[in-house]
């Protein structure tokens, strides 16, 4: 008896675990099928042909390919940007102890948990009071505020790990703090600096909740104008779109695994060999 | 993505020990004139991104609303109004379906992530374990309009799977139905994260006490839910409240697949923004969405780490 409820536990772990893993990558292929449907019109699965008529149309349509023009414009940008400010903020609360460097580090990751439709609609107030109109600077700033966070968090942990004696040393051997920080610490921390900014870029690829209260007509992202799409018309050049952003993807994660390496992300645990 | 709150645990976990032992290895330094200057470019960024328009919408949502302008006139009365509107039941229902969906998407979410993290953190370092793990972080950062897109194409009107609203006896364009998509979608975001959390969690339980518990006589699924769940009942939490912030404060996902009959908190704040411009009411939203939100992640990262929580069997 024992042994059968152990064998029937086991088998429908794994019915779950596979009916999971098919319910989160089933949907990504028929999106990715779809997108080289043959048909003027959004029918029903299979297409009866294939073709790549909605990525002609895609690439054709002057809308979709200024949105793709400002979002990664927008994302470099404000990637640069919130790398500085992050690694300023980490480097600091790293090696600096003051009154109040607790509050001031959770403080500095809450944007993280502030829903970031909120972010957005206090943003568009502020900057319409101080009269803020165009469209770019206020997506470099709403993204840099979502984006520094991550950052942040990456820096900070790669940080842990160096020991401050290599920095004391550089110093009483006669290097200034700041020579010391561009030879000892920066090099050391290079692997969460380059993860933190990868996220970054990330995020504000893919960021619509705050974009959408900070575009205007002529400054608008890729996924402001897919969002705009989806309720307007849904037609298959948002297929084709999807499967550009999915490369996107692929190729950030074969960045992040190149500079960081897929398990240190997740860590591999104690009891792992 | 992690919980701040568990980063800031760890975090805190590191350093008072450094401060404490005698020899003080790593005290780090004083501050000079250029840290400081540093920190204070950091926090003014803050100050003036974050801080002060959060500040803005708290003024706002006192002030009286005076159509065709973006926030309210400077003079504008103080009111109550836009806080006492939203007691009206129509404004209770979107918050009520926000924290309802969000719930269920949170708890199926876990409940599905667990044995698929179980099965790759227990996995040797081989082709498997990689292929999984890479799968699940591209997942992770994946676009949420792809995710919403392909379950529309997949589970909508012309979807493969648009027969399954039958299997329920409903119609594809019912609210239950539609309520299922929009889990759908917040599942598609939450799994991944959940499994991520677990992974991490389940890793560093000791494989030798599911072994011990068997040797003893214990079936393998009471070895589990008496060995295994215990001790990764803190990383359980930890993954339920990063999958419950981001589900409540989800807004492509219910706008989209939510076709306009159900939408979340964060709908109405946008909507407040672009079809009435009542800017006022929209801060009083999202001051009342911000306090609660706030509440609940202080509440549960409270409770993760709580001594009760710390899985030592007893």
């Amino acid at each position: 008896m024992k042994r059968f409820t152990d064998s029937l536990l086991g088998l429908v772990v794994l019915g779950v675990s596979i009916i999971t893993v098919l319910f989160l990558v089933i949907p990504l292929l028929m999106a990715a099928v779809m997108s080289f449907d043959s048909r003027e019109y959004l029918g029903q699965f299979p297409p009866p042909g294939l073709s790549t008529r909605w990525y002609t149309s895609f690439f054709s349509d002057a809308y979709y390919l200024k949105g793709l023009k400002v979002s990664l414009l927008l994302a470099l940008t404000s990637t640069c940007l919130s790398t500085m400010v992050g690694v300023a903020a980490a480097f600091t609360l790293d090696r600096y102890r003051f009154p109040g460097r607790e509050v001031l580090s959770a403080f500095f990751l809450s944007p993280l948990i502030v829903p970031h439709v909120i972010i957005g609609f206090s943003l568009l107030l502020f900057f319409s009071s101080i009269g803020l109109l165009d469209g770019f600077v206020r997506l470099v700033l709403g993204h840099l505020i979502i984006t520094v966070p991550y950052v942040i968090r990456t820096t900070l942990a790669s940080l842990v790990g160096i020991r401050k004696s290599f920095m004391e040393a550089a110093l009483i051997l006669g290097a200034t703090e700041s020579r010391a920080m561009w030879k000892i610490t920066v090099p050391l921390a290079k692997t969460g600096i380059a993860a933190g900014a990868v996220f970054a870029l990330a995020y504000s690829l893919d960021d619509v909740s705050v974009s959408l209260f900070l575009t205007d007509p002529n400054f608008y992202t890729l996924p402001v104008a897919m969002t705009n799409m989806m309720r307007s018309q849904f037609d298959l050049r948002i297929a084709s779109a999807s499967v550009l952003l999915m490369i996107m993807t692929i190729v950030l994660i074969w960045l992040l695994d190149r500079i960081a390496g897929l398990d240190n992300v997740v860590g591999q645990g104690v009891y792992h060999k | 993505m992690q919980t701040s709150a568990t980063t800031l645990a760890s975090d805190a976990n590191v350093r008072p020990a450094d401060a404490q032992s005698v020899r003080a290895p790593e005290p780090g330094a004083a501050l000079t004139r250029t840290a400081v200057l540093l920190i204070g470019i950091v926090v003014a960024i803050y100050a003036v991104l974050m801080l002060y328009p959060l500040i803005r919408v708290f003024e706002d949502s006192f002030r009286e609303f005076v159509p065709g302008r973006i926030g309210s006139q400077a003079d504008a009365p103080f009111t109550l109004a836009n806080y006492t509107d939203l007691l009206h039941p129509a404004y209770a229902s979107y918050f009520w379906d926000t924290f309802r969906i969000g719930a269920i998407a949170s708890c199926l979410g876990v409940a599905l992530a667990f044995p698929l993290a179980y099965f790759v953190a227990r996995r040797r370092s081989d082709w498997i374990r990689s292929v999984t793990l890479g799968f699940l972080i591209t997942l992770m950062f994946l676009s949420v309009l792809i995710r919403v897109y392909a379950i529309e194409l997949s589970f909508g009107p012309v979807g493969f799977a648009r027969d399954i609203a039958a299997l329920f006896g409903e119609r594809a364009g019912s609210r239950f139905y539609i309520q299922f998509m929009v889990v759908l979608g917040l599942l598609h975001y939450v799994v991944p994260m959940s499994a991520l959390v677990l992974i991490g969690t389940i890793q560093n339980i000791n494989p030798r006490l599911i072994e011990a518990a068997q040797a003893l006589g214990a079936a393998v699924w009471k070895a589990h839910v008496k060995v295994t769940l215990p001790l990764a009942a803190r990383g359980l939490l930890s993954a339920f409240l990063v999958s419950f912030t981001l589900s409540i404060s989800a807004f492509v996902i219910p706008m989209v697949l939510g076709r306009g009959k159900i939408a979340f908190v964060s709908n109405l704040i946008y909507n407040r923004f672009s079809e009435l411009a009542n800017f006022p009411s929209g801060s009083a939203v999202a001051m009342v969405m911000l306090v609660i939100s706030m509440t609940i992640i202080f509440a549960v990262s409270r409770l993760a780490s709580s001594s009760r929580f710390d899985g030592a069997p007893r």
